[in-house]
């Protein structure tokens, strides 16, 4: 007869690594030696103090809470807008918006490759319509709204139907309020979507940040993107040298062609990712704002001790959210989010714990606003800025990934800028390096994943839950109701006022205009976002449709 | 192991806007260093397109990725552009995020894998080798 016998292991999950998730070496010690020639006052400074490295503000948390900021992006602008009031009231306090994938690829629903994709990751805004229904009922004065649309038509025009909206609201765009990711190199790599090849993307991106610092000074125009870099197989000198050198490209590039001086900008705001590394995460945060503090000054003059200061925005990784045993995301968020938390950011946004099997269900969104509210009132982690300042590991680490990102920025340097790094096919190998290394170590076994290559088990009750309450994307019928009605929308709209608009519009891409302005006025004429993508893409001499599908509408002809 | 003596080819690409490429690049090292011919098509195309470069670069197998959740109609145009060239002999896999709820009609419909992330790539090796030998047996 059988019996049930089990082989002990005392030592079952010892340790298998002895690097960083960046595969940074780690002593099992660190002591007074290892911060030899750290002066606290030039490395550290107190908060609030160039380098800002302890944090960017004096009291911290105590004055300035993090924003907690969720991508809210449901298949209908109805469902996205309860769900926006839903979540306000939960303690919701920056506005994210997303549009679904095919939108931010820079088409309209009705075309033919949209079919697969529309309402899918959120709702098509492919008109100010959608704006309004969207944002209906939730002032836009005061409160901080964010893009998370970063393809370089995405970042471009969710500006543009924001201004839009408040325009036509009656209101004071000067009020407008967030961020914009607006960072075109970091797309080009990541989401490689066609609608503006690099000179115009180059141009659109430097026409939003002109705009932008000059009517909406409330509005960070440009908040370089690691996040997406970093998820997409990035390590984290790699994604904080990406995040810097983006930043010095565009910023520099506005300075010397638009004839801005740097201190008129807002501080910069960086989006980056918080992993599961707990240690190296912090660390990067701090690493992050010391790097800046000086690159600001020496690269882009800086002189005011403000505009040496950058905030950090942060989504937690969404790759390390994993179908297997998914109750165990719970831990890997809150690992994140603590993480964040003691690096100092300004802005969380935690991942769904079921995303991996579809958009966040409305539980698990409050549970990320909760998680947070846990770790500021139960955990007490924010009373005091920058705790683990002066751990021996944390500041070694912290110069550690500072001088692995700077070896990095000399070399982009050398090379002549990201832009250059971009077409070189430099960046693309920069990635390419890292995903094949981490690959092959969990490959073998050299990184653990708990469900997935170590400790793996069958999902219960719970996980089937989770997986079961992850939001579903509406049945096809449901989704290409979409492409009705951007046909109406066209039909029943004054034609000639968008026909007028999108000449202008042209014109300006033509005459070397800021196309803010003209595109801010079609929008209001209700152009979509596919005839006005298209129209600047004709005007500087390409197709109408950026994916070579179908025909420029009849009457741009005459137009674009 | 394949019991023909050639390679199994295996086109790799997304149909849509999905612009998620990480699980393919990956898939495509994967499936290269266990000694198979792969044709990376990339992103941004329709059924029709795949299909007409599976046929021409002779395929065993199509493999599919996708994380907006709409697997069900990408695998629907993928196999009907098949039969309507009747080349219903490629084998076709997916992975990406993929409804749980849906994995049975896309199973059902011949569509395989269904795999998410974290996927050991000797599962999805052995998976791919499984079906071109099923296929050569029929």
């Amino acid at each position: 007869m059988d019996h049930d016998s089990v082989s002990y292991d005392r030592d079952f999950g010892r340790l298998v690594r002895d690097k960083t998730q960046s595969n940074i070496p780690v002593k099992s010690v660190y002591g007074p030696a290892d911060l030899d020639g750290l002066d606290y006052d030039r490395d550290l400074g107190n908060p609030g103090e160039a380098p800002f490295t302890r944090g960017i503000y004096p009291e911290m948390y105590r004055r300035n809470l993090w924003l907690k900021s969720l991508i809210v992006c449901y298949a209908t602008p109805e469902e996205t807008n309860r769900a926006f009031k839903k979540y306000i009231a939960a303690g919701q306090t920056g506005l994210r918006v997303l549009t679904d994938t095919s939108t931010l690829s820079g088409v309209d629903p009705d075309h033919p490759l949209a079919r697969y994709d529309i309402m899918c990751n959120g709702n098509p805004t492919f008109a100010l319509t959608e704006y309004e229904t969207m944002l209906d009922g939730i002032a836009l004065e005061g409160i901080d709204l964010e893009s998370a649309n970063s393809t370089p038509s995405g970042s471009f025009f969710t500006y543009v139907f924001l201004v839009a909206l408040m325009e036509k609201r009656g209101g004071d765009i000067s009020q407008l309020r967030g961020t914009n990711i607006n960072d075109p190199i970091h797309a080009a790599i990541v989401y490689g979507t066609p609608e503006f090849p690099p000179a115009l993307a180059r141009r659109v991106n430097l026409d939003l940040i002109e705009f932008g610092i000059r009517n909406t000074p409330r509005w960070h125009p440009c908040t370089p993107c690691g996040y997406d870099m970093r998820d997409a197989g990035l390590t984290s000198p790699q994604e904080m040298a990406f995040v810097i050198a983006n930043a010095l490209q565009y910023y520099g590039d506005a300075i010397k062609e638009r004839r801005l001086r740097f201190d008129d900008f807002r501080p910069m705001v960086f989006s980056m990712s918080a992993e599961s590394d707990f240690f190296e995460t912090i660390a990067k945060f701090r690493a992050t704002r010391r790097l800046w503090a000086r690159m600001a000054r020496e690269r882009l003059g800086a002189t005011t001790s403000r505009n040496m200061a950058c905030r950090i925005g942060i989504r937690t990784a969404g790759n390390s959210i994993y179908p297997q045993k998914p109750l165990n995301n719970t831990a890997r968020v809150t690992l994140q989010v603590l993480a964040a938390v003691l690096g100092g950011v300004q802005a969380i946004d935690p991942s769904g714990i079921d995303e991996t099997f579809g958009l966040p269900s409305e539980e698990s969104r409050i549970f990320e606003l909760d998680l947070q509210h846990i770790i500021a009132h139960e955990g007490n982690v924010p009373l005091t800025a920058d705790p683990l300042g002066g751990s021996y590991y944390v500041e070694w680490l912290t110069t550690r990934l500072e001088t692995e990102a700077t070896k990095l920025l000399d070399e982009i340097d050398r090379l002549g800028g990201m832009w250059k790094c971009l077409e070189s096919g430099w960046l693309r190998q920069q990635f390419d390096r890292t995903t094949t290394e981490v690959q092959g170590e969990i490959s073998e076994g050299k990184r653990l994943i708990v469900g997935a290559n170590a400790f793996r088990g069958a999902d219960g009750a719970i996980s089937r839950a989770i997986v079961g309450g992850a939001y579903k994307v509406p049945p096809d019928e449901k989704r290409f109701g979409a492409i009705d009605r951007v046909r109406k929308l066209r039909q029943t709209r004054d034609q000639d006022a968008v026909t007028r608009c999108l000449r202008d519009l042209a014109d300006a891409v033509r005459e070397q205009r800021n196309v803010l302005r003209p595109a801010i006025e079609a929008t209001k004429a209700y152009a979509t976002l596919g005839e006005m993508v298209g129209t600047i893409r004709m005007a500087h001499g390409l197709s109408f449709d950026p994916y070579k599908r179908i025909a420029a509408p009849e009457f741009l002809e005459h137009v674009a | 192991m394949v019991e023909s003596e050639a390679a199994v080819r295996v086109l790799i690409g997304k149909v849509g806007f999905d612009p998620h490429d990480r699980g393919i690049l990956v898939l495509s090292q994967g499936l290269r260093n266990a000694g198979m011919e792969v044709i990376f098509v990339g992103k941004f195309l329709t059924a029709e397109e795949v299909v007409a470069a599976a046929i021409q670069e002779s395929v065993d197998v199509i493999a599919l990725s996708d994380h907006c959740g709409v697997m069900r109609l990408i695998a629907k145009d993928i196999l009907a552009e098949l039969e309507r060239h009747g080349a219903t002999d490629i084998c076709v896999v997916a992975g990406g995020i993929i409804p749980e709820e849906d994995k049975p009609a896309l199973e059902s419909m011949g569509v395989t894998g269904n795999y998410g992330m974290g996927t050991p790539m000797e599962e999805i090796v052995s998976h791919i080798v499984e079906r071109v030998n099923r296929r050569a047996k029929a």
